[in-house]
């Protein structure tokens, strides 16, 4: 069963994906205002390199085309983090309010996997596409070309960094929730993730190692910038991969934990 | 019973108090108002707590940048070194919260949900509420930032020498950025009567507001055509202008200019709100009611 | 309905000619259509109220009847200034309500069932010290009101808890409360109560006839309860695809659109088909409730009681629910031709023991 699992999920995940898409596709409007957003966001972003570039040449050793990937990879994320994490989190959330996430438990397939993957947001994908641009565009800048091996790194870096984010906002979502509103949270959330527009290694040390383990912002974007700008060591990415494979772990633990005292309090 | 009235002004009876007692009758509303506004966010704190710490992101954000890029510059950039940066940034955790206004997003519930027609019943206009609401508010917050303050002061060592002028503007230009952001996003807000595809509406304002502000950088910062359009626009004096006051040691002209602006633009967006709202209410009454 | 006037007064509503027209845009299913619609919007026209008049002079308590959709609740948002109308007069207390003048709107008040007024996380005493405010009220004069208040709805110590936590009943008195604060002269109540249980309608109803009493207030009231109509309303507006059907006294509304009368009759022993003799409305434990036209009514309760061995036998008017239901559902609800004969032959109540 234990082996199983990841591919189950994934039929799961791309059964859900379909459902999602085909209601959300409904919703004409919402495709160009995500548009027009996103636009917004980007240009401001633009606008913040183009004064940062302004009075230097360089910030702590990034260039402008690897800030630009920074950036790319920023949005990138938000973007996978706004279609297909947060939305379940969300959802999970209400449920739990609510006391309906009875109807989850009691399908055949396994609850964490349904909670994490049946929702989706598909017009935040818009974001998906406006990150590659610019982290194409970056990398076409950049005075060493990257090879396949910088590639493999890049994809493999990012998948890791969101299976790391993935596993914070539900650790943060079945802990938090009896202490407070996951608007707060959400919000919380989307003004801490500002913080990956620029690489980690800026912030003052507390404030990195903060954004390293506590909210996973280094793995999330810095890590897998780092791969296409040839500053990822092995070690990095061994230390990705290994807090990525912990964090999942405990992860599951601590869902069984709430799970358990969820059904103990609606009983 | 007569079933008839006497229609005559003069037959309001001793229950309304006189119109010679206006200015009372004001200072009594808002005081009355403000107390329910404190009471209601009293409840809240928590909630607020939340809200607040995370609004403290994005200026450390923008504070490390630019303290990075100072401290790679021999100590300072634009005139800012990090421990200025640190101080405007910090001094902008306040100005944040005292920006803070009924959301132009706010009008499409007020309108479909009745709570419009509510207020129309009632003899004040509306405005007056949302004033005092978030006021009130703003005077609970006021207390809740210190602590933020205090921490963020340890963190990051902000270089600040004020004088008492520089105290005493600031004080009131923090009130004066909230009422000309009031009358700017109210006459935005009420374009919900017209349309609700009003997000990207929204959006440009906000934007040009975040760029031409001094709420991404200071001013000083900006390349030169961007500081006179900003000096055109009345974002820079409901942000840049209430920090420069306190940080920037800004002349007394300057710091009396300043109000000035802010008056200006309070007079201005008071005019555009009455113009706003007449057209408004016409197309409501119209068509919803 | 109207006096002579003296000069320099009026009636506390007066309405002319009143339209209000609605331009509903019209969008039918299909492509082609939808793009008709690109290059030129259809619209319908929908009068929701259509010309109409009457005058309600101080102190009255006017019961405003009329299906959903008839044009009540329209009329009083132009009555009360939230609406436009299209053409036509309204005047309350002199004013014209749509220019939504101070000393206009210090006059007078609307309560519509779901609105809420108070705050909701406070006592409902605070909500009070805000309307104080707002109305600008002489604070000793607006506590002997409030007070008074207080007391006629016996609410006590709810005042003092927070809104939310309030029933819905209770709920709706202190709603009532913080609406009339202000002591106004004119009220337009939309459902007032609506969803409450018996006793507190009760309530509500007492509490605006004392109102209406001791203050001389116009009241302009909506509602699907019968009960509050017949308890406060000795005259009725019956409105209807937005124009008036009836204005007047609730009972000449059975006499002018029910040409029915209802005979009840209990047998000395066993039952009897009595179909013969009218329409059967119900029949249980040997009392049969017939339905017979007005006319009619006389001679068949002669027959009835010549052939058959009658314990009791009533003559009454159908219930005004009932004569409401049958104005609404007839559709244009005007006096049928039978009435016309039957207001020319006598009529007479018999009842028997």
């Amino acid at each position: 069963m234990a082996r199983r699992e990841p591919l189950r999920a994934l039929v799961l995940a791309g059964r859900f994906f379909r459902i999602g898409a085909l209601n959300e596709l409904q919703y004409r409007a919402n495709f160009a205002m995500q548009l027009f957003q996103s636009a917004i966001a980007l240009g401001t972003g633009l606008a913040v390199l183009a004064l940062v570039f302004g009075q230097t040449t360089e910030l702590n050793g990034w260039s402008q085309p690897e800030l630009l990937i920074v950036m790319g990879v920023h949005i990138l994320m938000g973007g996978v983090i706004a279609t297909l994490i947060q939305p379940n989190m969300v959802r999970l959330m209400e449920d739990i309010r609510l006391g309906t996430l009875d109807f989850v438990l009691t399908k055949p397939d396994d609850a964490q996997v349904l909670v994490s993957v049946r929702e989706i947001r598909i017009w935040q994908a818009v974001d998906w596409l406006v990150g590659a641009v610019v982290i194409l565009f970056g990398v076409t800048q950049l005075p060493v070309s990257i090879g396949p091996g910088q590639a493999f790194a890049f994809g493999l870096a990012f998948v890791l960094g969101g299976l790391t984010i993935y596993c914070f906002w539900l650790i943060l979502t079945v802990g938090a929730f009896w202490v407070v509103r996951m608007d707060q949270i959400v919000e919380l959330f989307d003004g801490v993730y500002q913080s990956g527009r620029w690489p980690v290694t800026i912030y003052p040390g507390w404030l990195r190692v903060s954004l390293t383990f506590l909210v996973p912002i280094a793995f999330a974007v810095t890590v897998p910038a780092q791969a296409l700008t040839g500053r990822l060591t092995p070690d990095t990415l061994a230390l990705a991969a290994g807090f990525a494979v912990a964090l999942l772990a405990f992860t599951r633990w601590w869902w069984r934990f709430g799970l358990r005292r969820y059904a103990g309090a609606s009983a | 019973m007569t079933g008839r009235v006497a229609i005559s002004s003069e037959a309001e009876p001793d229950r309304f108090l006189p119109r010679a007692g206006l200015i009372r009758g004001w200072l009594d509303l808002y005081l009355t108002m403000f107390r329910i506004a404190i009471l209601n966010n009293i409840h809240y704190r928590v909630a607020n707590y939340f809200y607040m710490i995370g609004m403290v992101a994005e200026p450390v954000i923008y504070l490390v940048v630019w303290s990075t890029i100072a401290r790679q510059h021999g100590g300072q950039v634009g005139g800012f070194t990090a421990g200025q940066f640190a101080a405007y940034y910090i001094v902008w955790t306040l100005v944040r919260q005292m920006n803070i206004i009924f959301t132009p997003y706010g009008w499409e519930e007020r309108i479909r949900q009745g709570g419009l027609s509510a207020m129309l019943l009632q003899p004040l206009f509306p405005i007056h509420r949302d004033i005092a609401d978030l006021a009130g508010w703003k005077l609970v917050t006021i207390v809740l930032w210190l602590p933020i303050a205090a921490v963020l002061t340890l963190l990051f060592s902000p270089e600040l020498s004020v004088r008492p002028i520089d105290v005493a503007v600031f004080a009131i230009a923090i009130w004066g950025a909230y009422l000309v952001r009031t009358m700017l996003y109210w006459m935005l807000g009420m374009v919900s009567f017209w349309t609700t595809r009003v997000g990207p509406i929204f959006q440009l304002v906000f934007a040009a507001e975040l760029l031409l502000s001094g709420r991404l950088v200071p001013l000083s910062l900006m390349p030169e055509w961007a500081q006179r359009l900003a000096d055109l626009l009345p974002f820079k004096w409901t942000f840049g202008f209430p920090i420069e006051a306190l940080v920037g040691h800004l002349t007394e002209g300057a710091l009396l200019r300043g109000l000035a602006m802010q008056l200006v633009w309070i007079v201005i967006g008071t005019i555009g709100v009455r113009i706003v709202w007449h057209f408004a209410i016409r197309h409501y009454s119209a068509v919803n009611g | 309905m109207s006096s002579p006037r003296t000069p320099g007064s009026q009636p506390a509503i007066h309405v002319a000619g009143l339209r209000k027209t609605f331009h509903v845009p019209v969008r039918e299913a299909g492509l082609k259509a939808a793009f008709k619609s690109l290059v030129r919007r259809e619209t319908r026209e929908i009068r929701a109220v259509d010309d109409i008049g009457f005058e309600i002079g101080a102190g009255e308590i006017v019961g405003f009847l009329g299906p959903n959709g008839a044009g009540k609740t329209t009329t009083l948002k132009m009555l009360s200034g939230l609406l436009y109308p299209t053409s036509g007069e309204a005047l309350v207390l002199g004013h014209v309500p749509s220019r939504r003048e101070g000393a206009f709107l210090r006059r007078m008040t609307m309560v519509m069932g779901n609105r809420n007024q108070l705050q909701w996380d406070l006592p409902a005493l605070d909500s009070f010290e805000l309307i104080r405010a707002i109305y600008r009220l002489q604070p000793v004069d607006f506590r002997r009101t409030r007070d008074e208040f207080i007391e006629m709805l016996d609410l006590g110590e709810l005042v003092n808890k927070p809104v939310r936590n309030l029933s819905l009943g209770e709920r709706m008195k202190v709603e009532i409360v913080g609406a009339l604060l202000h002591r106004p002269q004119v009220l337009f109540l939309d459902e007032p109560t609506l969803g409450l249980d018996v006793t507190m309608q009760k309530r509500i109803r007492t509490f605006i006839a004392d109102y209406n009493r001791r203050y001389d207030a116009t009241v302009l009231l909506t509602s699907h309860y019968m009960a509050d109509v017949q308890a406060l309303c000795r005259r009725v507006i019956v409105i209807h695809h937005g124009r008036i059907l009836h204005d007047g006294e609730l009972a000449e509304l059975g006499v002018r659109f029910d040409a029915t009368k209802t005979i009840g009759v209990t047998l000395k022993e066993g039952v009897a088909d009595l179909s013969a003799y009218g329409d059967v409305i119900s029949s249980d434990e040997g009392r049969v409730t017939l339905r017979v036209s007005r006319a009619a009514a006389p001679e068949v309760a002669t027959r009835l009681l010549r052939d058959l061995q009658v314990a009791d036998l009533t003559i009454e008017d159908p219930p005004i629910e009932d004569v409401i239901e049958r104005v609404f559902a007839s559709g244009h609800g005007e006096p049928g031709e039978e009435d016309a004969a039957a207001n020319a032959a006598p009529s007479a109540v018999i009842e028997q023991r």
